[in-house]
C-alpha cells in the first residue's frame, strides 16, 4: 500500500503532491533585470514599429525594383560585380591564411599548457583587447594609410588572429596531459613539447576554426568595402548611394549564393575533421 | 641489432599528403595575391610606422586632461570631455540597439526553432523553417539594413536594431534547434507515455532542459551584435559607427582615439558581465562561487 493512500485515509490529500518550488530570487531578479534593460534600451533608440505601416509604400516601391534584378551583372563574368566578388574572395583567402598561421604561434603563447605563466597572462590580455575592437575599426584606421584591398586584408588578418588564437588556446588548455608528461619526463624542451605533443593534438580543432573564420571572412569582407577597404562592399555603398536597387539586388543574389555555397562546403569539411 | 629495432618500431605515417595539401594551399594564396592587381603591396612596409604614429596621436587624445581644448576645432568651447561624453552616449546607443536586436532575434527564433527541430516537428515543417534560417544567415546585416530597414525606419537606430534582429533570427534559430535536438529524450518519453499532448511535452520536458543553454546563446549573441552594430553605423543605421567612420576618415586621431578607447572599455565590460551571467546560468551557483 502506498504512502499516498495512507495519507488520503488521514484526510490530508493536499500533502501527497510535493509543493512546486517557488522561483528562485535570482531568476526573478534576472527576468526583472532583462525587462528593465529592454525598456531602457527601447527608450534609448526610440523604439517604434509605426514606420513599418507608414513607410510601407516606400518599401514596396524598393522591393518592386529588387525583384527585378539587373541580371546582366550576374551573367556577365567581366562585370563590376564579379570583379569585386573575386577581390572579396582573394582578400578572405589571404587574410585567413596569414591570420591563421600567426594565430597558431600566438595560441601557443596564450595557453598555460605551452607557455610560462607571465607570457600567457600577457598574451591573453593583449588578445582580449584586440578582439574587443570590431574589424571595421581596424579597417578604418588602415584605410587612412592606403585604400584598396590591402587595408581590408590587414584588418581581417588581425580579426582572425584574435578569434583563431583564442579558440586554439582553449583547445590547447584541454589537451590530453599524458603525452606532455611523457615528454617532460624525457627532458623535452618547450619547442619539442609544442611540436611533438601539442600541435598534432589540436590540429583537427585548429583546422575547423580556420574554416570557421574563412566563412566569417567572406561575410566580413563583403562589408569592409563599405569603408573603402576593397571588395564587394564598395559596390554596395555605390549602388545604395545611387539608389540603384536593381543592381543592389544582383549583388544580394550573388553574395547569398556564394555565402551559402561556402557554408555548406566548410560544414562538410569540418564534419570530416572533428 | 639494427634489424631488430627496424622491425619493432612502427613506420611513421607518410608525410607527403600534408606536403601536397600545404603546397596547394600556398598556391591558392599566391594566386589570390596575384589577382589583386591594385593591392599596392609595396605600401606594406609603411604600415607599422604610420599606424604607430596614428596610435601615438590617439594616445595623446586619450591621455589629455578632459577639461582641455583640442586644437584646430571650429568650436572654441569644445573640450576633450565633450568628446568623451559624446562617445559614451553613442556607444550606449550601440549597446541599446544591439540589445533590442537580440530581443527581436530571440523572440522570433525561439518558437520557430520548435518547428525546425527533428524531435518536435514533422519533416514538412522542418525543411522550410531550416531553409528560412539559413537564408537569413546568408544575407549580411548591412544589406538587410540598406534594402529593407533604412527605407522603412530612416537613418536612425531602429533601422540598425531591426537589421540586427532579423539577422539574429537565423543564427539563434539554428543554435536553438540544435539545443532542442540535444535534450535528454527520457523525460520526453516519460511524459509521452503519461499521455501528454505535443504542447505539454514541450512545456514540461523540452523547455526546462534546453532553456539554460538557449539563454546563454542569447547573451553570447548580444556580445556579437554589439560588434556588428559598428558596421551599421557606416550606413547611418544608428550607434557609434557613423561618427567613428567620419572622425577616422577625417584623420582626427585624438578624437578617434577617445572613441576607440570607449568602444574597447564598454565592449570588455559587457563581455565580462555576459560571460559571468552565462557561467552562472550554465553551471549553477556552486561552480560560480568556486570559479570566483
Amino acid at each position: 500500500m502506498s504512502l499516498a493512500t495512507l495519507e488520503r485515509a488521514d484526510g490530508a490529500p493536499k500533502q501527497v503532491r510535493p509543493a512546486k518550488p517557488p522561483p528562485s530570487p535570482l531568476l526573478i531578479g534576472g527576468v526583472l533585470g532583462a525587462v528593465a534593460a529592454t525598456v531602457v534600451a527601447g527608450w534609448a533608440i526610440d523604439f517604434s514599429l509605426a514606420p513599418v505601416i507608414e513607410q510601407w509604400p516606400m518599401l514596396t516601391m524598393i522591393l518592386e525594383e529588387v525583384v527585378h534584378p539587373e541580371w546582366a551583372e550576374i551573367t556577365d563574368p567581366s562585370s563590376r560585380l564579379w570583379i569585386a566578388m573575386k577581390e572579396t574572395a582573394a582578400i578572405a583567402v589571404i587574410a585567413t591564411f596569414v591570420g591563421s598561421l600567426i594565430a597558431l604561434g600566438v595560441a601557443l603563447l596564450g595557453s598555460k599548457v605551452s607557455a610560462p605563466p607571465a607570457v600567457f597572462r600577457v598574451t591573453k590580455s593583449v588578445m582580449s583587447m584586440i578582439r574587443s575592437l570590431p574589424d571595421m575599426a581596424y579597417a578604418l584606421v588602415f584605410v587612412a594609410v592606403v585604400t584598396g584591398p590591402l587595408p581590408g586584408i590587414l584588418a581581417l588578418t588581425i580579426f582572425n588572429i584574435g578569434i583563431v588564437a583564442k579558440l586554439t588556446a582553449e583547445s590547447i588548455d584541454a589537451v590530453d596531459p599524458g603525452p606532455l608528461e611523457a615528454l617532460d619526463a624525457a627532458g623535452a624542451t618547450r619547442w619539442q613539447r609544442a611540436r611533438v605533443a601539442i600541435v598534432p593534438a589540436v590540429l583537427p580543432n585548429y583546422a575547423s576554426y580556420v574554416l570557421y573564420v574563412f566563412e566569417l571572412n567572406i561575410r566580413a569582407s563583403v562589408v569592409l568595402g563599405a569603408v573603402g577597404a576593397g571588395g564587394v562592399g564598395q559596390l554596395i555603398m555605390l549602388y545604395f548611394n545611387r539608389a540603384d536597387y536593381a543592381r543592389l539586388a544582383a549583388v544580394v543574389i550573388v553574395i547569398f549564393v556564394v555565402v551559402i555555397a561556402i557554408d555548406l562546403l566548410s560544414q562538410f569539411l569540418r564534419r570530416r575533421l572533428v | 641489432m639494427s634489424s631488430a629495432t627496424a622491425t619493432t618500431r612502427p613506420k611513421p605515417p607518410p608525410k607527403w599528403p600534408y606536403t601536397v595539401a600545404g603546397l596547394a594551399l600556398i598556391g591558392i594564396v599566391l594566386v589570390a595575391g596575384w589577382s589583386l592587381d591594385d593591392a599596392k603591396w609595396e605600401r606594406l612596409p609603411q604600415f607599422p610606422g604610420e599606424i604607430l604614429q596614428y596610435a601615438g596621436q590617439m594616445l595623446d587624445g586619450v591621455l589629455t586632461w578632459p577639461g582641455g581644448h583640442p586644437e584646430g576645432q571650429s568650436d572654441p568651447d569644445l573640450t576633450y570631455g565633450d568628446w568623451w561624453l559624446q562617445a559614451l552616449k553613442l556607444m550606449g546607443e550601440s549597446v541599446a540597439l544591439a540589445w533590442i536586436g537580440t530581443c527581436v532575434g530571440a523572440l522570433f527564433s525561439f518558437p520557430l526553432a520548435f518547428l525546425a527541430a527533428s524531435t518536435t516537428a514533422p519533416l514538412v515543417l522542418r525543411v522550410p523553417v531550416r531553409l528560412f534560417f539559413n537564408a537569413i544567415r546568408a544575407v549580411p546585416e548591412i544589406l538587410l539594413a540598406v534594402i529593407v530597414m533604412l527605407p522603412l525606419f530612416g537613418l536612425n537606430p531602429m533601422a540598425g536594431a531591426m537589421a540586427i534582429g532579423i539577422h539574429s533570427i537565423g543564427s539563434l534559430g539554428k543554435l536553438t534547434l540544435e539545443n532542442i535536438e540535444a535534450v535528454d529524450p527520457r523525460p520526453v518519453e516519460a511524459v509521452t507515455a503519461a499521455g501528454a499532448t505535443w504542447w505539454q511535452r514541450i512545456r514540461t520536458a523540452v523547455i526546462p532542459q534546453m532553456m539554460p543553454e538557449t539563454v546563454a546563446f542569447w547573451l553570447y549573441r548580444f556580445e556579437v551584435n554589439i560588434r556588428a552594430s559598428a558596421i551599421l553605423g557606416v550606413v547611418s543605421a544608428g550607434g557609434i559607427g557613423a561618427l567613428l567612420n567620419r572622425v577616422l576618415r577625417g584623420r582626427e586621431w585624438e578624437w578617434g582615439g577617445i572613441m576607440l578607447v570607449v568602444i574597447i572599455i564598454v565592449t570588455i565590460l559587457v563581455d565580462q558581465l555576459s560571460a559571468a551571467l552565462r557561467h552562472r546560468i550554465l553551471h549553477g551557483a556552486e561552480a560560480t562561487a568556486v570559479a570566483a
